[in-house]
């Protein structure tokens, strides 16, 4: 299904029609990536067929260890960045979870692994299809976690995150969400950068003096007792927080590097707005789900209807401030979530909860409505973006809320 | 597969090597048989070695945060990824090497775990790891047969009847834990074709431990030790007898102490004599006696445990080692 | 207010069952007379480690919002009785959850007790004490110290003795009738009652003036802010050893400095450098890493770091070379190779006299064989008429 690399493929920009799964990959050659490991399960190891491929072809010099186990990726993972390798993993749903306490002890080591979720509905029932709570599960651990919306962009985002993982002042683990099927299964053109312009962009990854190596005898990870894990706890936080001025940093450079890259036309690396300026409504979401959106609202523009979009790309860490601005303006938001959260405040989804709670502080806030969708890689039609348009309208016109969180495309 | 270090065979306990990787300042019980198994481990591989640890007492009682025992690099690992850290450890390292991106030599590689993290939990990714002969690496099991850590749980390879606090024994019910000690390293060397060293110890025979764990770091590859390593708090004793019980336990035959390099099986110490028939087997009773775990055991329980003990000497076919038995039929 | 909070010091599992036994009595005699109560160990010591010093406590309060008020604190800041059941923790205690050495009278309060099982006189076990700047009580329980291991208990009334006493030494917390009921309850044996009573009749105080004991510091550990920490959950290795005391022959290894291990320690070894065949065995086998090789190939066991397991001795193939003694005997944890330099016939001397002195003593840590602990009762003092 897909076309084969050669190393010359990589020695000069080219153009390719390969699956956001293979832009990945493909990134990872560029990268130089020392160390990627692989197990089954779909959709996300499209990816790892096609980091596979390339070595066989010896497009790509990389230790591709198949694991025995999601858990076992991980850990290798972990141990290989410990020692000052660059590394690559991924899993999808349930194999996501299989491997999660090694994506915890990721996240506390400050391992700065770069892995892919090929977003996934968990089990049970088994399906094969996209929903968001895969990844979502490690928002709160310490991962910075990006959702993708082209095959362009997986590539782009691969190499952002490598740039901010490995910078000394964050050392975080970074994941970039890529929902299954629309962006591992489908294939789009994709500008690759030549070899040259990504280690212009990307330094070689230095762990300084939290390498494990008989040249600097550390021990890592000891036992801790209540005596010092809030400190611990503390200096992760404000990794994270300090990720934010290094991701606009590598951001900035990005564009300047790559001209070809997807962000060009995007100012901001934490969300992408699109027609916000003078809306009435904003639909928030995260990943493919951008394509229906985008389309339909073109549609009710022409109907003169005043509606805009807006996709949070990072969501780890959450621009808090970049979207209370932007939100702030307009009367009302429907955010659409491809993740389910029972029990929830509102019964709402992940995505729509913590924008809310972003939301809370400003003097005017907009009404916050919920929308489920999409859910088991179901797809989300324009007309569906519609529905969803019109019920926040009501909201908007008759001033209160019939229903915080609506199912949309669900069968009653 | 990259070099291996050079660490000659020890001839005689004179001369073994005085420098220390691991040294005092842990916080392990009195007599703690595993944290000499870690002296040794690290004395015979030497200063250029990165060492994993999984789980357990060797993690929590050795490695409190601010203040370590170890002089060479160490780092945590999951309880059930001794397996996976020795491979990521080693694939990082070749990797590099092979890219240019790290000083080219030989690094020895070694994760252990406890009896839990990988006779129960670790299994999988210690078999994993067996496979990758590309990668030189050794995983250490130091077996104290309990989840010892936790608070004296019982594990896969916990001794049947032993006394744990998942297996007390009580008025309805003697005997809790029913089964019988899991033979991990037979398992690991028929299971895996490729790995060149799987070897048996104890600490209790430190010159004999010392060398094999350079046999592993030497011969190239993944390799795999499994070490008895008797707990003065799980076992209950007096911690002064931690060497000698480790002793009793090879002596009444209970442990058997091998090598099996590329395929072959070499018996060694104690073990080697009593399949020559040149030593005789200590009743079992001289060494379930000695230890409070097996208190509550009748004589009944004893003869039942020294039955399994003799059947394991008499009638497998590799004796002591392999639990298959020979059809005499096919003869 | 009427709250009275105890604290049991005993070593990690070989006097943890022991421990239990004393702060839940407390507790149940409390009821018995309408109060509440509650027993508890520090989480910070589990897992027990054998010998490492652990505590065990029993708050008891005339209700429960009164028992709420005491408990806001989830180790009590200072107690009414310290019950120490090893003597040799007097010098002070290193729990393996925190930092530093804690003295044995810390939490005891101005005016409160201190009990001890022992069979030092009062006034040796004040010098081990570090110096409070108030007063306190000194209550000594004569007996062996009581140890035995996880599974077996070995029941030398040792608990018992230490309630009944405690009745006594403290009698706002319950009376000794109280007492007595909760024992014949939880133990169903009359010998314990009785043991009991005795203790609490034979029961006797020592005050300790403020200022009296040991003058030293106890080394402590300051714990560093988050910005101090290093990143990533790395701490710095132990440095590379050296030859002995720092000399280009034998060899010594840097030693942790802020874990010392010794208030593990009950007994310790001494060794006869005269009779030591350089075996290599108590160094080889020892997994505290505690002997310094010196340039003579003798084996210098370290004070800072030995926690009197004992394995030196039952490995060393020469009679009386390496011999186990009760730390109650030792002031200091200077070295034994530099004194038997310094003066080889004063040396030799002080050596004979301690073996000889602790071949007097029976002193056993644990589970020695099926049985063994009612020999041992059997060969001591009658149970409970010991003082």
């Amino acid at each position: 299904m897909t076309t084969t690399a050669q190393p010359a493929l990589f020695q000069s920009g080219t153009e390719e029609l390969i699956s956001g799964s293979e832009a990945i990959a493909i990134a990872c050659a560029l990268a130089d990536v020392d160390v990627i490991t692989a197990y089954p399960i779909r959709p996300y190891d499209t990816v790892m067929q096609y980091v596979a491929k390339l070595k066989a072809d010896g497009a790509f010099d990389c230790d591709f260890i198949v694991a025995e186990s999601e858990h076992s990726q991980f850990e290798i993972v972990k141990h290989a960045s410990a020692v000052g390798a660059r590394t690559f993993c991924g899993s999808s749903g349930v194999g996501w979870f299989y491997a999660f306490e090694a994506i915890t002890v990721t996240a506390g080591l400050r391992m700065p692994v770069v892995a892919m979720v090929g977003n996934r509905a968990l089990d049970d029932p088994g399906a094969f299809g996209v929903e968001h709570n895969d990844a979502m599960a490690v928002r709160d651990l310490g991962w910075m976690l990006y959702w993708v919306a082209t095959a362009q962009e997986a590539l782009d985002a691969a190499l952002l995150a490598y740039r901010v993982a490995e910078d000394p002042s964050v050392f975080l683990p970074m994941a970039l969400s890529c929902d299954g099927s629309f962006l591992t299964h489908s294939q789009a053109i994709v500008n690759v950068p030549a070899a040259q312009q990504v280690q212009q962009y990307l330094p070689p990854y230095d762990r300084g003096r939290l390498q494990l190596h008989p040249d600097n005898p550390i021990t890592v990870a000891p036992q801790v007792n209540e005596d010092w894990l809030m400190e611990i706890r503390r200096q992760a936080d404000e990794a994270m927080r300090r990720s934010v001025g290094v991701i606009k940093e590598a951001y900035a450079e990005l564009n300047e590097v790559f001209p070809s890259s997807s962000f060009q036309d995007q100012p901001s690396p934490f969300i992408e707005e699109y027609e916000t300026e003078d809306a009435d409504i904003v639909i928030v979401g995260m990943g493919t789900l951008a394509l229906p959106v985008r389309v339909a609202i073109r549609r009710l523009r022409e109907q003169g209807r005043k509606i805009g979009f807006l996709r949070v790309k990072f969501f780890r860490p959450f621009a808090t401030e970049e979207i209370r601005e932007a939100l702030s303006r307009c009367k009302a938001v429907c955010v659409v979530d491809r993740d389910y959260s029972f029990g929830s405040p509102s019964y709402g989804g992940v995505l729509f909860n913590d924008l809310r709670s972003a939301l809370y502080p400003l003097e005017s806030r907009p009404h916050i409505l919920n929308f489920i969708a999409g859910l088991g890689g179901r797809e989300v039609h324009v007309n569906d973006v519609n529905e969803m348009v019109d019920i926040t309208q009501k909201a908007v016109d008759t001033g209160k809320i019939d229903q915080e969180t609506t199912w949309i495309g669900v069968r009653e | 597969m990259t070099t291996v270090q050079e660490l000659p065979q020890i001839r005689g306990v004179k001369n073994i090597p005085l420098v220390e990787g691991f040294t005092s300042g842990h916080r392990t019980c009195q007599g703690c048989e595993s944290a000499l198994v870690m002296r040794l481990m690290i004395k015979a591989a030497g200063p250029r070695t990165i060492v994993l640890g999984s789980t357990g007492c060797m993690y929590v009682a050795n490695t409190t945060y601010y203040s370590t025992p170890w002089v060479v690099p160490w780092m945590h690992t999951q309880l059930g990824s001794s397996g996976s850290a020795a491979t990521g450890t080693a694939a990082g390292l070749a990797s590099m090497m092979r890219k240019g991106k790290m000083k080219e030599e030989p690094i020895n590689v070694i994760a252990f775990c406890g009896d839990g993290g990988g006779v129960d939990m670790g299994l999988s990714a210690i078999s994993a790891a067996l496979q990758h002969d590309e990668y030189n690496l050794l995983i250490l099991c130091y077996d104290n047969e309990s989840y010892a850590n936790t608070d004296i749980q019982v594990s896969g390879a916990s001794p049947w009847g032993a006394n744990s606090t998942f297996s007390p024994p009580g008025k309805e019910h003697r005997i809790m834990n029913k089964r019988w000690k899991k033979n991990m390293a037979p398992m690991l060397a028929t299971g895996h074709p490729d790995c060149r060293y799987v070897a048996t110890a104890c600490g209790s025979y430190g010159l004999d431990f010392n060398n094999k764990i350079r046999r592993a770091l030497t011969i190239g590859g993944p390799t795999f030790i499994h070490s008895i390593d008797p707990c003065p708090k799980g076992w209950d004793y007096d911690p002064k007898f931690s060497h000698e019980l480790g002793m009793l336990a090879i002596e009444t035959g209970l442990w058997v102490q091998y090598e099996i390099i590329d395929g072959e099986l070499i018996l060694n110490g104690p073990s080697r004599a009593i399949a020559r028939g040149i030593r005789k087997r200590k009743p079992i009773e001289d060494y379930l006696l000695r230890q409070g775990r097996f208190a509550h055991l009748t004589p009944e329980d004893i003869k039942y445990f020294q039955e399994r003990v003799d059947e394991s000497w008499e009638e497998w076919w590799l004796p002591g080692v392999i639990p298959l038995k020979k059809n005499e039929e096919e003869d | 207010m009427a709250t009275v909070a105890v604290e049991v010091v005993y070593r990690g599992i070989f006097q943890k069952t022991l421990a239990r036994n004393i702060v839940r009595s407390i507790v149940f005699a409390a009821r018995k007379e309408g109060k509440i109560g509650t027993a508890f160990g520090r989480y910070g010591d589990s897992p027990e480690r054998n010998g490492i010093p652990a505590k065990q406590f029993a708050i008891v309060a005339d209700d429960a919002e009164e028992l709420e008020e005491n408990l806001a604190r989830y180790e009590a800041s200072e107690v009414d009785v310290t019950i120490n059941v090893d003597d040799t923790m007097c010098k002070g205690i290193e729990s393996w959850a925190w930092y530093g050495l804690q003295p044995i009278n810390e939490l005891t309060k101005p005016g409160g007790t201190l009990i001890v099982t022992s069979r030092q006189e009062a006034d040796d076990l004040v010098q081990d004490m570090h110096q409070k700047d108030s007063p306190y009580d000194l209550s000594i329980i004569r007996s062996t110290v009581s140890f035995s291991g996880l599974w077996v208990y070995k029941d030398d009334h040792t608990d018992v003795r230490i309630l009944g006493n405690l009745c006594r030494v403290c009698p706002q917390l319950v009376s000794l009738d109280s007492m007595l009921e909760a024992i014949r309850e939880q133990f169903d044996n009359e010998t314990k009652v009785a043991s009991a009573r005795r203790a609490y009749d034979l029961a006797n105080v020592r005050p300790v003036e403020p200022g009296e004991g040991n003058p030293e510091t106890p080394f402590k550990f300051e714990l560093p802010g988050w910005k101090e920490m290093e990143e990533g959950l790395v701490i710095k290795a132990i440095d590379e050893g050296t030859g002995f005391r720092g000399g280009e022959e034998g060899y010594q290894p840097v030693r942790n400095s802020v874990f010392k291990k010794f208030s593990t320690r009950s007994m310790r070894p001494i060794v006869n450098f005269e009779t030591c065949i350089k075996c290599t065995l108590c160094w080889l086998q020892c997994p505290d890493t505690c002997f310094d090789v010196t340039p003579d190939g003798l084996y210098d066991a370290n004070m800072e770091s030995c926690c009197g397991c004992g394995v030196c001795e039952a490995v060393c193939p020469v009679p009386d070379c390496v011999t186990m003694i009760n730390e109650q005997h030792f002031d200091d944890n200077s070295s034994q190779y530099e004194a038997w330099q310094a003066d080889a016939d004063g040396y030799k001397q002080w050596m004979t006299n301690l073996i000889d002195v602790q071949k007097q003593e029976s002193r056993t840590h644990g589970f020695h064989h099926v049985g063994g602990y009612a020999e041992e009762i059997a060969e001591s003092a009658q149970p409970g008429g010991d003082n």
